[in-house]
């Protein structure tokens, strides 16, 4: 929202704050200011000029005009605007001399977009003023400009009146009310308005105008608008937009002439009724939005947008002025419903006044004496409004409200700010106030004590508060084991050599189906951003895949993991996240063993006696490498390669583990074994076998011969080629045997052996010992 | 006569020995010397035949020539033992400055980083870290937080809608919410995580960031109390003395509301590009909770209240490192991410 510095001090009585420290006292104290903007600067030195001749000048479409500029004397200057004839009165600025086309050019003659009038630049400025004079009422403005998110539950301050009681308190100076109630005829209105439901509309004033004469507003109040950026059109539509710019009350006007039968009725949409808007789009209404109705169908878009057939034009005489309140609800739902924000509907989204629609319409008549001189009211003020309670009174203990600071207040000073604000004070028993917001604060805004603490806390400046240590006992806070867990995690992985990527939680049907998985089982975003990221990541694989492949462009080989949310969809209320870690290795070179290798590393280092069990591969797994991974009996992860035809070159193996399995089974208690005290005994044994024979389940199956006395089973190596047999291969163990009782004799030993051997055997295999 | 015999052989063997070049040369004096049936033994046998006063002067010069020539063999069998050693480990030169075998250490995420240096800070202050998922109800993301449908403030967030109602959490908040319903008061907690909002992206904005939200119920909690945690935190965070200031800000879930500003940390206030001339930089959103959002949570606010503040972690961690593009948090670039 733009202020207009000028315009705030007309309205507040000597205030004497330059635009700058004024900007910096009402982000102390109100709304964050985002800067200020100078606007028709050229005004300071413009003048009427008069054009008395004009020459063409040759290869172009400027001319040489010499004019009479007053106090500035008599001018040649180059001009390229198509109006630019003799005789013309416009404006003259000396920003001076540059050489045009071979002809010295002293001053220019202004457009109303380069004077910051209008957005008028088709041609120079057409003025009816004094050769010599200032342009009237227009001089150069500062435009402070307002974080609109910082005023959302601030209707006042959607208008300069009420920025300026905001200045008016901040400065101590008194405020000048731009209303004269007064103005407002007596009597019955000339039009009848029946409200169908107050809830929606809780106030619908209008009044009735005739004689009216549609033209160019005055320059002073084209020059306002476009100011704080607002587009003039024409007279009546320019004074509604500036009374919205001051007091903050949307208003319409309608033509008259067009409007059929004798009542306005604010009602419900019927499903399906059309309308034409003044933005000459059509909308499909329905009964969630309201509108204004004559007897032929709705003429607008109760607080968006007016329509076009009721519309204002330059043959209209007479005039039906809305000044209404509308529900702040209703108009949000509307104006998303449509997607269209206006100027009316943003201001009545945040539950404007119903006092103000009066004050509106008084308003009103006071700017259409002056841009429309021959204007006569017709009747009284149509005023159709529900009873609107007085504001609650808020009980405010000061010792209250000093403990909230956390500073002393004089209860004079906390009187005085409040005041200053419009809120009525009243002594309330001992050390409390019982304060009235004012109806412009009511609606919404102000309805409990603690939003008395922040007038008072704002206006008496947050600066005066010192801080201070509360007195609180001191605790262990919670821990939270998960997230440490995770931590701990984090740091295996980094000491592991890998580094942690963040992937987005969204993902994409393409990399969802490249991955085997239901587009279908996945939470789906409504609204999503773009369409790869319209659904909710189920797996980490996909993102991870990503990673591997951009990172694939500039790495010969890297380690990387990331730790994040696998989101599923349940019928529960929300989706069940389940924490996930995974992990690639990528090699550009070698055959991609030595990577799944080192995956099986991580997983023996992160869960001490895993067992990776070689299971079926899925779509994107190498179909001969891939492995669920078993930790104390139950699945928690997978490890395998990326299937090649997913890596460009080289290849990724992966490790993927299921966090809220691994947690669970991590925290098991455990006591310490005592060490041995006997020497044990040492013996290798190598199988004969077929080549595709898994070592873990030679090493289960030379375990289970070995008996209780078995200390251990380590791989020794494996070999294959002469002298064994084409297809075969021969796979060494080292057995360890042992007691916790005794040494074990060389008899013993011998028997444990031969009893494996004998074992083996029976199972098919062939031993070399 | 036997004595300069003796004199003689034991200067002509410590020749020998000391100009051996080969263990082999020095056995071969050792055994012709000193052996069994070498020149000492024989000058043993002959010393039988001597007088006993003769006698006992040649057995002294005997063993005195024994004791030397043995103890030179010992000593040279020593040089050739060290000069072998030498020559071995002479042979086992390596270069050290090839690179080291195997992976290098890995690297935290940037926002992980900051975000464990925060928590560690934070639970150093006794606040609890908590956690809540990052879909969320709509009631708790925004109802509970006194943000009713009609509510303006709605606009604020671009909000990403799952099919179903439910939606992506824009805030850290919604853990408020979950910590009050869990732990009740009086609580002192932390949320850090991730959040989201339907904005496309750029250098600067990101549809996915991280947020760190802190609470504080209790009794009579002040603005000033706000202040103090606030000052200590940010001290901590910089690592040097921070001027704060509050000004109004309106965020429904707070009554009052605060945009904490803190003096320009380049500049120190004077006016420098980084605060746009203005000395100050805007860094996190608090205030005094609203009491509605305590009664939602089923806490009685003329019982307790309490201060809530919001981190912008992404922002901290472009700040700390100076990172100049928001999105190459969350690009997966190992270029980016190794540097950390
Ligand atoms: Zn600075």
């Amino acid at each position: 929202m733009k202020f207009s510095y000028n315009w705030i001090r007309e309205l507040v009585e000597g205030l004497d704050a330059a635009p700058g420290p004024l900007e910096k006292l009402i982000t102390m104290k109100t709304a964050e200011c985002e800067g200020i903007e100078r606007a028709g600067d050229l005004l300071e030195r413009a003048c009427a000029a008069r054009v008395d001749t004009v020459e063409p000048l040759p290869g172009g479409h400027n001319v040489v005009a010499v004019v009479d500029a007053g106090r500035y004397g008599r001018k040649t200057v180059v001009c390229g605007a198509p109006n630019c004839r003799p005789g013309l009165i416009t404006a003259y600025v000396p920003v001076g001399k540059k050489v045009v086309g071979g002809v010295e050019s002293d001053g220019m003659l202004a457009s109303g977009a380069e004077l910051g009038i209008n957005r008028d630049h088709s041609g120079v400025i057409e003025l009816d003023s004094q050769v010599g004079a200032p342009l009237p009422g227009c001089v150069p403005d500062s435009v402070i400009e307002i974080d609109n998110k910082s005023i959302t539950h601030r209707p006042d301050l959607w208008g300069h009146y009420g920025m300026a009681r905001e200045v008016a308190a901040i400065s101590g100076r008194r405020l000048k009310d731009p209303v004269d109630m007064s103005l407002l005829p007596q009597g019955p209105g000339a039009i009848k308005v029946e409200v169908e439901d107050f809830a929606l509309c809780p106030r619908y004033s209008a009044l009735v105008i005739e004689n009216i004469e549609v033209r160019p507003s005055p320059l002073w109040l084209q020059a306002r608008l476009t100011a704080i950026g607002l587009n003039p059109i024409n007279n009546i539509v320019d004074m509604t937009n500036y009374i919205m710019a001051e007091i903050s009350q949307p208003m319409h006007a309608f033509d008259a002439a067009l409007l059929r039968g004798d009542t306005i009725f604010v009602r419900r949409a019927k499903p399906g009724e059309q309308f034409h808007a003044l933005n000459e789009e059509h909308y499909e209404l329905g009964p969630t939005n309201v509108v204004i109705a004559d007897a032929g169908g709705p003429v607008a878009l109760g607080g968006v947008i007016g329509g076009m057939e009721s519309a204002i034009s330059d043959g209209t005489t007479k005039i039906v002025l809305e000044s209404a309140n509308f529900q702040a609800s209703s108009i949000r739902m509307t104006s998303s419903g449509i997607k269209l924000r206006t100027d009316a509907s943003m201001r009545f989204e945040k539950a404007q006044d119903p006092a103000n629609t009066v004050r509106g319409l008084a308003r009103a008549i006071e700017l259409l004496r002056e841009i429309s001189p021959g204007m006569r009211i017709v009747g009284g003020v149509a005023d159709a409004a529900k009873a609107i309670p007085a504001p609650a009174p808020i009980p405010l203990p000061l010792d209250w409200l000093e403990r909230k600071l956390g500073r002393a207040m004089a209860p004079a000073e906390v009187r005085r700010i409040l005041e200053s604000l419009e809120f009525e004070v009243k002594d309330a028993g001992r050390h409390t106030f019982s304060v009235t917001p004012p109806s412009w604060r009511a609606t919404k805004d102000v309805s409990i004590k603690d939003d008395l603490v922040e007038e008072v806390g704002r206006m008496i400046g947050y600066d005066s508060i010192d801080p201070k240590a509360p007195l609180i006992p001191s605790v262990v806070p919670p821990g939270n084991p998960e997230r440490k867990f995770q931590h701990e995690l984090r740091d295996l992985f980094v000491d592991l050599g890998f580094t942690e990527v963040y992937n987005y939680s969204f993902t994409s049907e393409e990399a969802v189906r490249a991955f085997g998985l239901d587009a279908g089982a996945h939470m789906r975003v409504a609204n999503p951003i773009a369409s790869d990221q319209e659904l909710m990541r189920a797996s980490l694989l996909p993102g991870l895949w990503k990673n591997v492949a951009e990172n694939a462009k500039h790495r010969e080989s890297f380690r990387i993991f990331e730790i994040g949310y696998e989101i599923h969809k349940r019928s529960a209320e929300l989706p069940d996240e389940i924490p996930h870690a995974v992990a690639a290795i990528y090699d550009r070179n070698g055959d991609g063993a030595a990577g799944l290798f080192e995956i099986k590393r991580v997983v023996e280092c992160l869960l001490p006696g895993a067992e990776v069990c070689p299971a079926e591969a899925r779509p994107f797994e190498h179909p001969a490498r891939s492995a669920d991974i078993l930790w104390r009996g139950e699945t928690a992860g997978r490890m395998f390669e990326l299937h090649p035809r997913l890596v460009e070159s080289g290849r990724a193996a992966i490790l993927d583990l299921d966090l809220r399995t691994v947690r669970r089974l991590s925290v098991a208690d455990f006591k310490y074994a005592p060490i041995r005290r006997y020497p044990s005994s040492a013996f290798d044994l190598s199988v004969i076998t077929g080549l595709r024979e898994q070592a873990g389940k030679l090493e289960a199956s030379l375990a289970s011969f070995a008996g209780p006395l078995l200390e251990s089973v380590q791989f020794v190596r494996q070999y294959s080629g002469p002298p064994l047999e084409e297809g075969r291969k021969s796979v060494s163990f080292r057995l360890t045997v042992g007691s916790p009782e005794r040494t074990l004799s060389s008899e013993e030993v011998g028997d444990i052996r031969a009893r494996i051997i004998e074992g083996m055997r029976g199972l098919g295999y062939d031993l070399r010992v | 006569m036997l004595e300069q015999s003796i004199q003689e052989l034991e200067s002509g063997s410590q020749r020998r020995i000391q100009s051996a070049s080969s263990l082999e040369e020095l056995e071969a004096v050792r055994v012709e010397v000193l052996g069994r049936k070498g020149a000492l033994d024989q000058f043993f046998k002959q010393m039988g035949k001597l007088p006993p006063d003769e006698r006992s002067r040649a057995g002294k010069i005997l063993n005195s020539c024994k004791q030397a020539l043995e103890g030179a063999l010992e000593a040279r069998k020593q040089a050739f033992a060290d000069a072998a050693l030498r020559a071995k480990l002479d042979r086992e030169w390596l270069d050290l400055t090839l690179p080291a075998p195997g992976p290098r250490r890995g690297h935290l995420h940037p926002i992980t980083r900051i975000q464990r240096e925060l928590e560690e800070l934070f639970a150093s202050l006794g606040f609890t870290v908590l956690d809540g998922p990052e879909v969320e109800t709509e009631w708790r993301n925004f109802d509970a937080l006194n943000i009713p449908l009609d509510h303006p403030a709605r606009d604020m967030q671009d909000t990403f809608w799952l099919d179903g109602g439910n939606l992506l959490r824009t805030h850290t908040s919604p853990v408020q919410v979950r910590g009050m319903e869990r732990l009740g008061p009086p609580l002192r907690m932390i949320a850090p995580g991730r959040v989201f909002r339907n904005e496309s992206v750029d250098a600067s904005h990101e549809h996915t960031f991280y947020q760190l939200e802190g609470m504080m119920i209790d009794r009579d909690v002040s603005v000033a109390h706000l202040l103090y945690f606030m000052k200590t935190l940010l001290t901590a965070i910089f690592k040097r003395d921070v001027t704060v200031r509050l000004r109004p800000g309106y965020f429904p879930f707070v009554e009052p509301g605060f945009e904490l500003d803190i003096k320009c940390l380049i500049c120190g206030g004077a006016g420098c590009p980084v605060c746009k001339q203005g000395g100050w930089v805007e860094l996190l959103p608090c205030g005094l909770v609203n009491p509605n959002v305590l009664r939602m949570s089923g806490i009685d606010p003329e019982e307790w209240n309490g201060f809530a503040f919001g981190l912008g972690l992404t922002r901290l961690v472009m700040m700390r490192y100076a990172i100049d593009d928001i999105r190459q948090l969350q690009g997966g670039d190992v270029r980016f991410l190794e540097q950390f």
